[in-house]
């Protein structure tokens, strides 16, 4: 069947700020939007609250399952990741939740807190180091990508010095123009890198998520070491990309807006109101996640059929008017808590307790330090992310 | 308010210790939730209904 009529998904921004114009073009009026992909085949794209909150609750006639038969891809590299995907990411129940139940404790509210004095160390650390380094430098490598680095390294047990391997595997993920074969290999690579992380806590445990991990769920035969080392690859690169994306995107939205930036310095309480807003705002993860149809359904009045696969866009759930009064605007004292930045349903992200206290720290942290931060280049040369699957800038040079 | 939760259903987001941490916290051995006021106070109801709109496997409910 001929599906080029239809409008060809991703969408391209027109304004960095801003989701693709095409997805609030179709909230009113095409709520569930057919569209087409790189490899001919057609999906559909879900841009309102409403049915993206019905279907990622509705785990009995969707199926989140990587790799089957219809599930939706934006690049081949992506076939490849999704086949080969062995973490709880891309399960179904019973399967997910029995192995995801082994990490939650791990990411609690309560763990998270604790870690709050150590997380706060780090990033005055970096600050510092930016600070002696002297302006300008490039807000990116200097606090966006070290600090999750850091955290996740206290946290996980993954050595600092490793990052930049790490780094470069969750972009062979995340990007939109790499091979098939590079992702293929870049997971592999990050899988065997925390194998051998496993074994080296095996012999010497320390005081860490891969040994208490091992302790609890490998040694008692709950958990392989090659199930744990493919969750483990999925929790660093899930650790470092999408925080290092938040801080760049958050540092660039408080230096635009001057009135916001003296408010949070006087009243630093309202920086976590600033975080969830700006994580609706933002919202970098742009096509995930994704479902696939079990039986014949409608949403909004239009049959999905059995097999049909659907993208879930949650920057458009994140500007439905229908929820966000205003939606393009910022505005932290607007109620934002159904924004669904983290996901909704079994697959909400895990870390979203540690990203949130990772940016209510480090935005703390800048504000305080470096309150006269700004943009060290025209804004029209910043480059925004458009190359890749979770959004935001590459660099970001500032001076103070 | 009556709170009631469903462990079968939580997937350990922690989403409503982080808005109501009076009434909800995680176990330690897997961050599932626990209840720590069945009845909540009704300074603490608005924290509970944003708990119970935030969860992401419907997991909370109350009876008023």
């Amino acid at each position: 069947m001929n599906h080029d009529d239809l409008p060809l998904y991703p969408f391209v921004r027109t304004c960095p700020f801003h989701p693709p114009e095409a997805l609030g073009a179709a909230r009113p009026q095409r709520p569930v939007l057919p569209v087409r992909l790189w490899n001919g085949e057609r999906a559909w794209v879900l841009t309102r609250q409403q049915e993206i909150r019905q279907v990622l609750a509705d785990d009995e006639r969707f199926s989140g399952r990587f790799g089957q038969d219809g599930f939706p891809t934006v690049t081949a590299a992506r076939v490849t990741v999704d086949r080969n995907e062995r973490a709880f990411v891309g399960m179904d129940n019973p399967d997910h939740d029995r192995f995801r139940r082994m990490f939650t404790q791990e990411f609690s509210v309560r763990r998270m807190l604790a870690l709050q004095p150590r997380i706060t160390e780090i990033a005055e650390s970096l600050v510092d180091q930016l600070i002696e380094a002297g302006p300008p430098q490039d807000l990116i490598a200097m606090l966006a990508v070290k600090f999750p680095s850091l955290v996740m390294s206290l946290l996980f047990g993954s050595p600092y010095e490793d990052h930049e391997f790490i780094i470069t595997c969750a972009a062979a993920r995340h990007g939109l123009r790499q091979s098939p074969d590079e992702a293929e290999r870049r997971a592999r690579e990050l899988a065997a890198y925390v194998g051998t992380l496993i074994d080296a806590r095996m012999a010497e445990p320390r005081d860490d998520m891969l040994s208490r991990i091992i302790a609890e769920h490998v040694r008692p035969g709950h958990l392989s070491r090659d199930e744990f080392a493919e969750i483990g690859a999925m929790i660093l690169r899930a650790g470092h990309d999408t925080t290092t994306n938040m801080i760049g995107m958050g540092a660039l939205l408080l230096m635009r807006d001057a009135a916001l930036r003296t408010r949070l310095i006087e009243r630093p309480s309202d920086i976590r109101a600033a975080v969830e807003e700006f994580l609706r705002f933002v919202s970098p993860v742009q096509f995930s996640p994704r479902r696939v149809a079990r039986v014949d359904v409608e949403l909004a009045g239009v049959p999905i059929r059995a097999g049909e696969g659907l993208f879930i866009s949650l920057p458009s759930a994140n500007r439905d008017e229908a929820v966000f009064a205003a939606p393009d605007q910022i505005d932290i004292d607007r109620d934002n808590s159904r924004h669904l930045t983290f996901g909704f349903g079994i697959h909400q992200c895990l870390g979203q307790i540690l990203a949130r206290v990772e940016l209510q720290v480090m935005f703390g942290v800048l504000l305080a330090r470096l309150p006269g931060l700004q943009l060290a280049v025209p804004e029209d040369e910043v480059q925004f992310k458009h190359d890749m699957q979770i959004y935001g800038v590459h660099h970001l040079p500032v001076r103070w | 308010m009556k709170v009631i939760v469903d462990e079968s259903k939580c997937v350990g987001a922690g989403q409503c210790v982080w808005v109501a941490p009076q009434v909800f916290d995680q176990r330690e051995s897997d961050g599932i939730v626990i209840l720590l006021q069945p009845e909540p106070p009704e300074a603490l109801h608005d924290f509970v209904r944003e708990a119970v709109a935030v969860c992401p496997a419907a997991a909370i409910r109350i009876e008023e």
